[in-house]
């Protein structure tokens, strides 16, 4: 262990813990799109955030990816404090312990289907073969090895987001984050989705969802946690349908 | 309307960096064109611009005060536009005495003034003569410290028969009206010998025929016999010409390829800006845009930034301009003549715009032509198979992730690299060609100012302005030059008229002692070698045009009364100051010699004073008159300055052209940057991966660019200077090291990396939250 990362943990948080949000608040200028959410999520956990349009569903995820700094609050992830991170230590951060997947997927067009999931990898250090191999096994998983050698332009919605996540899932992530991972796809792509969320959940992968599909939330989630205004209105625990 | 200028006004904004690098791009290179232009301009006719400025005399006539009579030559008007005069004339006998100026017949004018109808005369120094007894001398301007080291300062008067006239002003007249002026009053009790007068014409006097015919228009009404002699203008204009023609031609092409240069970056910015766009433009038409619309959106867009440009850039261009030109054109012994002329205002103003719109009608008419799905798949969908394998093999290699990413990504976009590779290729060629151009322009002027000396020397005669001679010989001159502190080298020269078999008019030949062929005159061999034996000649190129001559050709002479055939086996550029043909020859004694014929010239060591030195000489002998050359240094400073600010100018504009293509790249891979962002790439990888792929295509550049910019110099610079009758010497074009040849590839890959680190590094900083979840 380094001693930043010593300085960073935080003493008390149990291992069992992978997400605190504490007194977060989010302004853009005179709104504030978060404010004032406490938030815990334990590992092993599937938590789905729901909410109007506009209620910081999005800015919610950003924080926790440390995408986008808090203006006030802490953040903290897998035992360390991204709220205090400079940008090139929250991207190494997200490189090791986060994966993420978009509504509009975001894979690299000059790149085949598999050569987009191995560059994770790539970027860790790994060898371009031990990453191709790696992404091998995880289009195996995700039923779409016969697709690894097509460009993004030729797959389809639902093929593209399974890339996405294969893509999310290559350096094991502590969370997977999702960003309305349904919202591009047909109600068909989008059960396929849902059904690799709720396997990987079932193996142990901590998930937080945005989403505004009720469906998705009910079948994922194992807790759900509604945004209004910026702030935590009502937080339940689902019974899985 | 209102949507295109809606559309077009959201376009501008959310691409402020592009819009500010085609804002300054067209800043740059209209000030380049205004600049360039305005060179151009000036160089296309510096002497007639002069003389319009003048309205300098399109003939100089003189008339016999016996045949005519003034009121008879005021009322001849026939053809004549403007007419100054009549004006008494005589030729005033000046001993000499004043060093190398003003020795021999001088035709002095009596003129109330220097304005006038026609030959309004720059006073440049001193006033206009208001007494008799007073005299203004003409000569082109000068700045106060050239004036004051030069030959002209060294003269406080005049004297012939009797007569001693100060010199009380400096004036100059571009048409060479006179060598002097005096007051009419001073001119009747000199007596004039002639009457001068002073013609503009009317219609066509663009040959001296056409002027001669015009002249006769006015004679003809006069007593026979009544002009004595007239000089059309083109007389003063040829002899102008000799003195700064070899500059015109090497100032004249970095004018062309300032021009080039610009119009080819504009092309290159704009097209890509619109080719950047082509996803913008699908979303456009699905929103319901008609192509004209989309057109419109798109012309509107580049056309804004680049007007804003333009007027900036041609304020600029003409502040940058005036002063050159006016350092350049007094340097020629032209005045002042500055303006930047209004049609070049226009071009800046008018021409880059229009330029602008032009080139951005090429690829805008394609996004017309385009489907709305097609232009949204224009901008993310591969074409290129092959440039996906290349991405492939990359991504199988040991490189950095990043790094292999960048370059992969040149591959995969060709026709974006195509025309990046462009920007750099024309950057690198420009960089090359003009340093190469300016290089050969400062040794050649370095070659000119070498030739000529630091000080000097020639006694004064017997009738000079001091009144006072030197007694010694030569030989007692050069030793006491030789033995003043400050003394590097010393050529003593002799120069008589030597009468040549087959020529009809003498040739006058100097004979040189001492270190003359070190003094700059080897320097200056364009072909053949300097002399090594008595029969031995080396000829001017001049001398040789003029006399038909040629390298390796055999002249007979009468020397010291002996016939002697002597063999011509060099060709120099230039004599050495004062009269003569241009022959230089070895050293021979002539009894008959005076010793105001004799002319010693000497380098100074470093950093000895001028001034001082030729204090010590003149209190060592006040016999003899020693001046100091102005002027040309001068000229050298100016051409060195004009070539270094064109050179400076496109290079600034052919990297502003690659910054552009980066940022375009960049705005054009937000997402996918966002994207790699998210999974852990760091800034300083997204630095790297942007900026190894440019450095790449910098090298590239570099190594391609060279070779053309080396090419186009070589074949550049001798054709324009033979368009003006100059053989160059090989040494000011072998201008070429290999040091220099890896600073030139350098220089790519900074511009390159320069352009790119801009873009990059805001790319590196670009929020990628809010690129990664819309669109
Ligand atoms: N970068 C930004 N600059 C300014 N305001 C922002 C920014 N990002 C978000 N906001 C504002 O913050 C509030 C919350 O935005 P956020 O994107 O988190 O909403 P959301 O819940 O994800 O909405 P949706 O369901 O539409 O995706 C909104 O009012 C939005 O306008
Ligand atoms: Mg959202």
């Amino acid at each position: 262990m380094t001693p930043l990362s010593v300085v960073r943990s935080v003493p008390g948080m149990t291992t069992e813990t992978v997400v605190r949000l504490d007194g977060v608040r989010k302004e853009f200028g005179e709104t504030a799109a978060l404010d004032g959410v406490s938030l815990e999520i334990r590992r092993g956990e599937a938590v789905a955030v729901m909410g109007p349009s506009g209620c910081g569903k999005s800015t919610l995820l950003n924080m926790v990816a440390g995408l986008d700094r808090p203006t006030a609050g802490e953040v903290t992830v897998h035992g360390e404090r991204l709220d205090l991170m400079n940008e090139t230590g929250l991207a190494l951060f997200r490189r090791h312990h986060l994966g993420m997947i978009f509504q509009f997927f975001n894979l690299l067009d000059d790149l085949s289907a598999l050569d987009n999931v191995a560059l994770a990898a790539q970027l860790t250090g790994s060898s371009a073969a031990t990453a191709r191999r790696r992404a091998l096994e995880l289009f195996d998983e995700l039923g779409i090895a016969g697709r690894r050698d097509v460009y993004p332009a030729a797959l389809s919605g639902g093929e593209r987001q399974r890339v996405a996540v294969a893509r999310a899932l290559m350096n094991r992530p502590a969370l997977l984050l999702a960003d309305e991972p349904t919202g591009a796809l047909d109600s068909r792509a989008g059960e396929q989705v849902m059904d690799l969320l709720i396997d990987l959940n079932q193996i142990g992968q901590t998930l937080l969802i945005v989403t505004h599909d009720e469906r998705l939330a009910h079948r994922c989630a194992s807790r759900l946690v509604e945004l209004a205004d910026g702030r935590i209105a009502r937080e339940s625990a689902l019974d899985r349908v | 309307m209102s949507a295109v200028w809606a559309a077009a006004k959201a376009a501008i904004r959310r691409r402020r960096l592009q819009t500010f690098v085609i804002g300054l791009v067209a800043l740059f290179c209209t000030a380049t064109v205004v600049v360039s232009l305005a060179l151009l301009d000036a160089m296309s006719a510096p002497f007639d611009r002069a003389l319009a400025q003048q309205r300098g005399a399109h003939a100089v006539a003189a008339f016999d005060p016996a045949k005519v009579t003034d009121a008879q030559l005021t009322a001849a008007r026939d053809g004549v536009e403007a007419a100054a005069g009549p004006f008494g004339q005589v030729m005033f006998e000046v001993g000499g005495g004043s060093g190398p100026v003003m020795r021999g017949p001088l035709t002095l004018v009596g003129r109330p003034g220097p304005g006038g109808d026609v030959d309004r005369l720059d006073l440049w120094r001193g006033r206009w003569a208001s007494a008799p007894g007073e005299v203004v001398l003409n000569a082109p301007p000068e700045d106060e410290t050239s004036f004051a080291r030069g030959p002209f300062s060294r003269i406080p008067s005049l004297t012939a028969d009797g007569t001693t006239l100060t010199v009380v002003g400096w004036a100059f007249s571009v048409g060479g009206s006179a060598d002097g002026w005096v007051t009419p009053e001073q001119m009747t009790e000199l007596r004039p010998t002639g009457t001068q007068m002073l013609y503009r014409f009317a219609g066509d006097v663009s040959t001296r025929e056409a002027v001669q015919q015009r002249l006769t228009g006015v004679t003809t009404g006069l007593p026979g016999g009544a002009l004595i002699a007239a000089q059309p203008y083109q007389v003063v204009k040829e002899e102008a010409a000799e003195g700064s023609g070899v500059y015109l031609p090497f100032l004249g092409t970095f004018g062309v390829l300032g021009l080039i240069i610009a119009v080819i970056i504009v092309g290159n910015v704009v097209s890509g800006a619109v080719i950047s766009g082509f996803r913008h433009i699908g979303m456009l038409k699905a929103l319901g845009f008609t192509p004209r619309q989309v057109v419109a959106v798109y012309l509107t867009m580049v056309t804004v930034p680049a007007t804003a440009g333009a007027i900036l850039g041609t304020v600029l261009g003409d502040l940058g301009a005036r002063p050159l030109l006016e350092d350049t054109f007094r340097g020629m012994g032209f005045g002042q003549d500055t303006g930047v002329p209004a049609w070049v205002w226009a071009a800046g103003l008018v021409g880059i715009p229009a330029l602008v719109l032009l080139t951005a009608l090429v690829p805008a008419s394609r996004a017309h032509r385009l489907s709305a799905a097609e232009a949204i798949s224009a901008g993310s969908a591969p074409r290129r198979g092959h440039g996906l394998r290349v991405q492939r093999a990359l991504g199988g290699t040991r490189l950095p992730r990043s790094v292999s990413l960048g370059l992969g990504h040149l591959f995969a976009r060709p026709a974006r690299t195509a025309l990046t590779m462009a920007s750099l290729l024309l950057g690198v060629t420009t960089v090359t060609f003009a340093t190469g151009l300016s290089d050969t322009l400062i040794r050649f002027s370095a070659l000119d100012a070498a030739a000529g000396g630091d000080v000097s020397i020639r006694p004064e005669p017997p009738d000079g302005p001091t009144g006072v001679t030197s007694s010694r010989t030569d030989d007692e001159v050069e030793a006491l030059l030789r033995g003043l502190p400050g003394t590097e080298r010393i050529g003593v020269a002799l120069g008589r008229p030597v009468s040549a078999l087959g020529q009809s008019e003498p040739i006058q030949v100097n004979f040189v002692r001492g270190d003359v062929a070190a003094m700059g005159y080897e320097d200056q061999l364009l072909e053949g070698r300097w002399m090594a034996a008595p029969d031995e000649m080396v000829a001017t190129s001049e001398l040789l045009n003029k006399r038909g001559l040629e390298v390796g050709d055999t002249i007979t002479m009468e020397l010291q009364g002996v016939r002697t055939t002597v063999t011509v086996v060099g060709e120099t550029l230039q004599n050495l100051p004062g009269p003569g043909d241009g022959l230089f020859a070895p050293w021979r004694e002539f009894e008959d010699a005076e010793p105001f014929d004799y002319f010693y010239q000497v380098d100074l060591t470093e950093g000895t004073d001028r001034e001082a030195y030729m204090q010590a000489i003149r209190s060592a002998d006040p016999g003899l008159s020693p001046w100091s050359r102005g002027g040309s240094n001068e000229l050298q400073v100016i051409v060195t300055g004009f070539s270094s600010v064109l050179a400076v100018l496109l290079a600034t504009v052919a990297a502003l052209g690659v910054l552009n293509t980066v940022a375009l790249n960049v705005l054009d891979r937000r997402r996918d940057l966002g994207m790699l962002k998210s999974i852990g790439m760091t800034p300083r990888q997204v630095i790297t991966m942007l900026v190894t792929s440019m450095a790449a295509l910098g090298v590239a550049g570099g190594l391609l660019g060279i070779p053309f910019g080396m090419v186009a110099h070589r074949l550049v610079v001798p054709l324009s200077a033979g368009a003006a009758k100059v053989t160059l010497p090989e040494s000011v074009l072998r201008v070429w090291d290999p040091l220099q040849l890896a600073l030139l590839v350098l220089s790519g890959v900074l511009i390159a990396v320069v352009g790119a680190l801009l873009p990059a590094r805001s790319a590196a900083r670009l929020t990628i939250a809010r690129v990664l979840h819309n669109e």
